[in-house]
């Protein structure tokens, strides 16, 4: 070993990186010149190498130390001082409501609260309905033959005024009335279904049932007053000639000429339904 | 005995606190809501509103452009609001359009000819511009709208409410929600549906479809261009009138409408005439050759023109048929139907 040689311990400072930086660069220069103090340089990492690796458990256990725990104990207090009111007062009424007592005179007085408050919420019953003479007696009707009845739906004019008493509401049931208009191609379709077809009739039936659901839509809005007038009536009239002829092959199955009558008129309530789809068309495309 | 009495105070003065606040409480309580008064009107009767036509915001112009063309050009008017359309042939290469008291228009060429170079598809379209019944509309509007195209020109138009007059054309296709439709001298075509007008066609060509709602329709000499050309002609409500028709095709039906034709029967044609109320009058010549069919419910069967009956069914019920052969050898077919009417064969006069 030269006598300018480094000591062991400054080499294991220098490969801790504990010696300041001049220091740092003078090792260095040494090292690169003097062969036996690199040697001893080599052996110290080996020997650390070892045993970091024999002690790598240990060193990664986390032990908190003093200074760990004031930094935390510090942060703790920051965060305490940043809270917000409600917290703090929940934080407040955690500690003491642990005591049995207060939660017992707390629950008391919530439970007092609440039935104060139902108490004094409730509404006035309605004169006419406080008191009802046990005589008075509501006339019922007599028994009418059961019938398959439909909940009517509720229509502007049934609609009593807002500034009546309010009164419990009845479902009331009546049968159901629809008007002609809307029931007079499906009627006569299901009509048709229940009796039979001839041979060809039950696409024009279908075809007439399809139509019918879209038109039923549209001819409102696409069709002006005399032209809705006319429509109903050519409808009516197609209508009437289909019963009719219906009603004469029924009697006479033979009769080409009222069968030929009949898909004839089909053939016209198509064409009537189409013209309402037609205009309809017609006035979207020039919207 | 002192944490006792310490902890029997502190619960005495969190019930205090508690019981002022719920007092507080109870006394800040809104009192409960009032119904308000809500006058519910009787409903309205549904009364069906016709749509008005788009009509201009703000009083019209007269403008005037023209463009040259292909002789062969097809012209496009994709929608006309209102007014009265004039479409005229003349002879010469070129489109001029002239609106009185109406909005700008614009032409749009949307293909021209690889040979000449000339367009041979335009697009007539308005200025778009606010309506008061509607939104930003391309519709061409105005009280007098005169377009003059090539002899040769093939026009399509769509309208709501005008009145259109097109002559001296090659083919018209029309389609109008309403107003009248007239067409002259189409050379090779028609095509025309109104939904509430007239249709009349005369000295007109070709395929020719006639479509009406609630309208009449009138045809004065019309004929096929080519062999097999179909005429038709079909109305709702209205009456059908054809007068020398030379179609070998014929299918025309009315619901409620009469049906009257005046022409001649030529060999191997089909003249169907269909009503279901209303009568059937045919004028054809004497000399006449064809097959007859006519069915009828509730009215009658005259004929001027002897026919030799090979099937009659007039036995009392809604469907009665007649069927047999005008003249000798002919191979028309003529079928005439009418439930409710009266069917008529007369003599034409020369």
């Amino acid at each position: 070993m030269k006598e300018n040689c480094l000591e062991i311990g400054i080499v294991q400072a220098f490969m801790d990186g504990e010696l300041p930086h001049d220091q740092i660069a003078r090792v260095s220069d040494h090292l690169e010149r003097c062969d036996s103090c690199a040697f001893m340089l080599g052996q110290a990492e080996d020997e650390a190498s070892l045993v970091f690796s024999a002690l790598d458990r240990e060193f990664n256990t986390l032990v908190p130390t003093q200074r760990l725990w004031t930094k935390i104990n510090d942060s703790i207090e920051t965060q305490n001082g940043n809270r917000p009111f409600w917290q703090k007062a929940q934080a407040f009424l955690a500690t003491a409501f642990a005591s049995p007592s207060l939660v017992g005179a707390a629950g008391l007085l919530i439970a007092v609260g609440a039935f104060s408050l139902v108490m004094l919420n409730r509404e006035p019953i309605p004169a006419d309905m406080v008191s009802v003479p046990k005589s008075m007696t509501v006339p019922v009707p007599d028994a009418e033959p059961i019938r398959v009845l439909e909940p009517v739906v509720s229509s502007p004019a049934m609609e009593t005024t807002a500034d009546e008493v309010p009164r419990i509401q009845r479902a009331v049931y009546r049968p159901q009335v629809q008007t002609a208009a809307l029931t007079t191609v499906p009627e006569r379709a299901v009509t048709a279904l229940s009796n039979g077809y001839m041979e060809g009739e039950e696409s024009y039936v279908k075809t007439i049932s399809s139509l019918a659901r879209t038109v039923e839509d549209q001819k409102d809005s696409v069709l002006r007053p005399s032209e809705r007038v006319a429509y109903e009536r050519d409808m009516a009239l197609v209508d009437d000639t289909i019963a009719k002829m219906r009603q004469e092959v029924k009697r006479n199955p033979r009769n080409e000429s009222a069968k030929q009558v009949l898909y004839s008129s089909y053939q016209n309530k198509i064409d009537l339904l189409n013209s309402v789809s037609q205009k309809e068309e017609l006035v979207a495309s020039l919207r | 005995m002192k944490k006792f009495i310490e902890i029997t105070y502190r619960g005495i003065t969190i019930a205090v606190i508690c019981l002022t606040a719920s007092i507080a409480g109870l006394a800040q309580a809104t009192p409960p809501p009032v119904r308000p008064k809500i006058e519910v009107k009787p409903p309205t009767p549904h009364v069906v509103i016709p749509r008005k036509p788009a009509m201009p915001a703000s009083p019209g112009e007269n403008s005037e452009k023209s463009i040259k063309v292909d002789r062969d050009v097809n012209i496009t008017l994709p929608c006309i609001s209102r007014g009265s359309l004039k479409v005229t042939g003349w002879n010469r290469n070129e489109v001029r359009v002239f609106v009185d008291n109406g909005n700008k228009f614009n032409f749009t060429v949307s293909e021209k000819s690889p040979s000449t170079g000339e367009p041979v598809w335009i697009k007539i379209s308005g200025v778009p511009g606010r309506v008061r019944y509607g939104p930003m509309s391309e519709c061409l509007w105005g009280e007098d709208i005169e377009i003059d195209v090539p002899v040769n020109a093939s026009v399509s138009i769509k309208g709501q409410d005008i009145t259109s007059r097109i002559d001296s054309i090659r083919k018209a296709e029309i389609k109008v929600v309403g107003g009248n439709i007239v067409l002259r001298n189409i050379a090779n075509g028609i095509a025309a549906y109104a939904g509430q007008g007239d249709i009349t066609v005369e000295s007109s060509k070709g395929s020719i479809s006639l479509e009406s709602t609630t309208g009449n329709i009138l045809v004065f000499d019309a004929g096929p261009s080519d062999i097999g050309d179909p005429f038709r002609a079909k109305t709702n409500g209205g009456a059908i009138s054809l007068q020398t028709v030379d179609h070998r095709q014929l299918d025309v039906s009315s619901i409620s409408g009469s049906v009257t034709y005046s022409g001649n029967i030529r060999s191997g044609g089909s003249y169907n005439l269909r009503t279901l109320q209303g009568s059937i009058r045919m004028a054809i010549p004497e000399k006449s050759a064809s097959k007859i069919s006519a069915t009828y419910g509730f009215g009658t069967f005259r004929s001027e023109i002897p026919i030799n009956i090979s099937t009659e069914n007039i036995s009392e019920g809604p469907v009665k048929i007649v069927g047999g052969s005008l003249g000798v050898g002919g191979d028309a077919i003529i079928r005439l139907s009418s439930n409710n009417g009266s069917i008529t064969i007369s003599k034409k006069k020369p």
